[in-house]
């Protein structure tokens, strides 16, 4: 028994770590948003919100964050209509090549993105469609597609039978059908999924970087600014996201938890 | 319980399996378009070649001798292979233990710890790897703590901009996908499994040698794979933190799209890494299922 417990302490011990290593750096950059730093010790008397205002007066950012909200929700919306459509299809036990649509509908997602993001942009110079934040949209419904389906099916995979049937003896067709039987038992897993969704498109990066022209999203335009350097702006910067993202996640993980 | 199947068919036969058909065309038809496509254009793309600053559409099979001869493409993907095998063991063997520790853990803290070691899933990318950065510079946290302690006399430039912060930074910003598919196969092993275990006298050691770890090895070789296809396919945080030494297999793709402008020559480096993730999958999946064996 001594040995167990040795055992324990050391996977706590592991665990304590690497939540350390993991957290460690965001909270040192949580930090910077509000003290700055002064040849190498940071200044405890220069707290200061005022590179939360910058940020706001920052025109490019603004623009970059309408961009990726834009895209977000273009991509979303779509990707709800498109997986919803491939997952009742995949539900029903009649339809031809379920398994060949799933394994399609994946790819992107178990692909790296650097192929992905080639892929489309080989793909959309060949049919001759500029890059635009249209051609960005496209590549993030592909990449969140699988998350969207695979949550709606799991979900319609769990209702009962005899819901459809009960529906159907009580003369409704099958439009009523889907209103107001099916709709309502998916609207959590639809939300779940929007949400999910969205934090990915949000997000992505290496997709967006190959299919993206002179319009930027979030992730790409702090790609620029790190590059440049270090400033307490992109430190403000990014503890909104992180506040955001958080945010998100922890609406998610509740859904998730009650299923 | 599927849509189209239990009100009887008002139309004749013939239209019900008409507007079947219809319908398959029409699911199959935006995944084919904007997933099939695409691929096969990229994978004709590498039979191309660039001329004059212009990509010559007839086939030849230049790119794949040039890489195959070159002497840069296949050290630096053997050098990449190597480092994505290496983050790949890291967070194996760190983020089981841990994956394993949230399991025994009582019903209430294990999904709080759980979720604290999945958050930053859904933390921006860039972020983590900026934060990585800046905890790894010259006037970085990890400087400051050595100095702090007199380990170090002055800060040391030694962290950043080489091979091993990009496999550090790789192997932090992906341990909580390695972490998340195992907890979810131990999650699913029935605890009857243990106490039957525990009952034919099995100890602690070999309840877990026996029974746990070889059904949750499926699980914690999808997380690995997961891990290699992602390392092996980044080129955004060798760029950030890798320097001139840091360069993989994903920046001299990324490269052929941007500066370099070969498109084609990329694509055929693309299917090189598009063979390795698939050989990858392929391995975890059969080495799953080979550990689980017997048990399973």
């Amino acid at each position: 028994m001594r040995f167990g417990t040795l055992v324990r302490a050391c996977l706590w011990m592991l665990a304590a770590v690497t939540l350390l290593l993991i957290y460690g750096p965001l909270f040192t950059t949580v930090f910077h948003s509000f003290f700055s730093r002064r040849g190498g010790a940071t200044d405890w008397s220069s707290f200061t919100f005022g590179w939360y205002g910058k940020l706001l007066e920052n025109e490019g950012i603004r623009h970059a964050l309408v961009n990726s909200i834009l895209v977000g929700f273009a991509a979303v919306a779509v990707a709800l209509v498109v997986g919803m459509v491939l997952a009742f299809y995949a539900n029903n036990p009649n339809s031809r090549g379920r398994g060949v649509l799933e394994a399609i509908v994946f790819l992107p997602f178990v692909m790296p993105p650097v192929i992905t993001g080639l892929a489309l942009l080989i793909f959309f110079q060949e049919v001759d469609v500029p890059r635009s934040l249209v051609t960005v949209t496209i590549g993030h419904i592909v990449f969140v597609l699988a998350i969207v389906y695979r949550t709606l099916l799991s979900r319609l995979q769990s209702l009962r039978r005899s819901l459809v049937e009960a529906s159907y003896d009580l003369g409704a067709n099958r439009w009523q059908t889907f209103r107001f039987v099916l709709l309502p038992n998916l609207k959590t897993a639809i939300v779940a999924s929007a949400v999910l969704a969205f934090a990915l498109s949000f997000d992505e990066t290496l997709i967006t970087l190959f299919l993206a022209s002179g319009e930027s999203t979030l992730p790409l335009r702090l790609w620029g600014m790190m590059r440049v350097g270090f400033t307490p702006e992109i430190n403000a910067l990014v503890t909104l996201i992180i506040i955001l993202s958080t945010g998100l996640f922890l609406a998610v993980a509740r859904f998730f938890r009650r299923t | 319980m599927a849509l189209g199947q239990s009100p009887p068919a008002r139309g004749g036969a013939a239209t019900d399996s008409l507007l079947r058909w219809a319908w398959a065309v029409l699911c199959f038809a935006l995944p084919f378009l904007f997933i099939v496509v695409p691929i096969l254009a990229f994978l004709v793309q590498s039979f191309f070649y660039v001329d004059d600053g212009e990509i010559v559409r007839s086939l030849t099979l230049d790119n794949y001798v040039r890489i195959a001869t070159d002497d840069s493409s296949i050290p630096i993907f053997l050098k990449t292979c190597r480092l994505a095998a290496e983050v790949m063991i890291v967070t194996l063997v760190v983020g089981y233990p841990i994956a394993y520790l949230l399991w025994t853990l009582g019903e209430r803290t294990k999904y709080l710890l759980l979720l604290i070691f999945v958050v930053p899933l859904f933390m921006s990318y860039i972020i983590k790897i900026y934060a990585i950065r800046a905890l790894l510079g010259r006037s970085g946290f990890l400087n400051q703590a050595l100095v702090f302690t007199g380990i170090l006399d002055q800060p040391s430039t030694a962290f950043l901009f080489n091979l091993t912060a990009v496999k550090i930074s790789l192997a932090l910003i992906l341990i909580p996908f390695t972490i998340l598919p195992i907890f979810v196969s131990l999650e699913r092993i029935p605890v009857n499994l243990t106490y039957a275990s525990a009952d034919l006298g099995g100890n602690d050691w070999q309840t877990f040698r026996r029974v746990i770890l070889p059904l949750s090895a499926p699980g914690a070789m999808t997380g690995a794979a997961f891990t290699f296809v992602l390392a092996m396919g980044d080129f955004v945080t060798p760029q950030m933190v890798g320097g001139t030494t840091g360069f993989t297999f994903g920046r001299i793709i990324q490269s052929q799209f941007g500066l370099a402008f070969n498109w084609p020559f990329g694509a055929a480096l693309s299917v090189l890494l598009l063979i390795v993730v698939f050989i990858a999958l392929l391995v975890a999946h059969r080495l799953g299922r080979l550990f689980a064996g017997p048990a399973a």
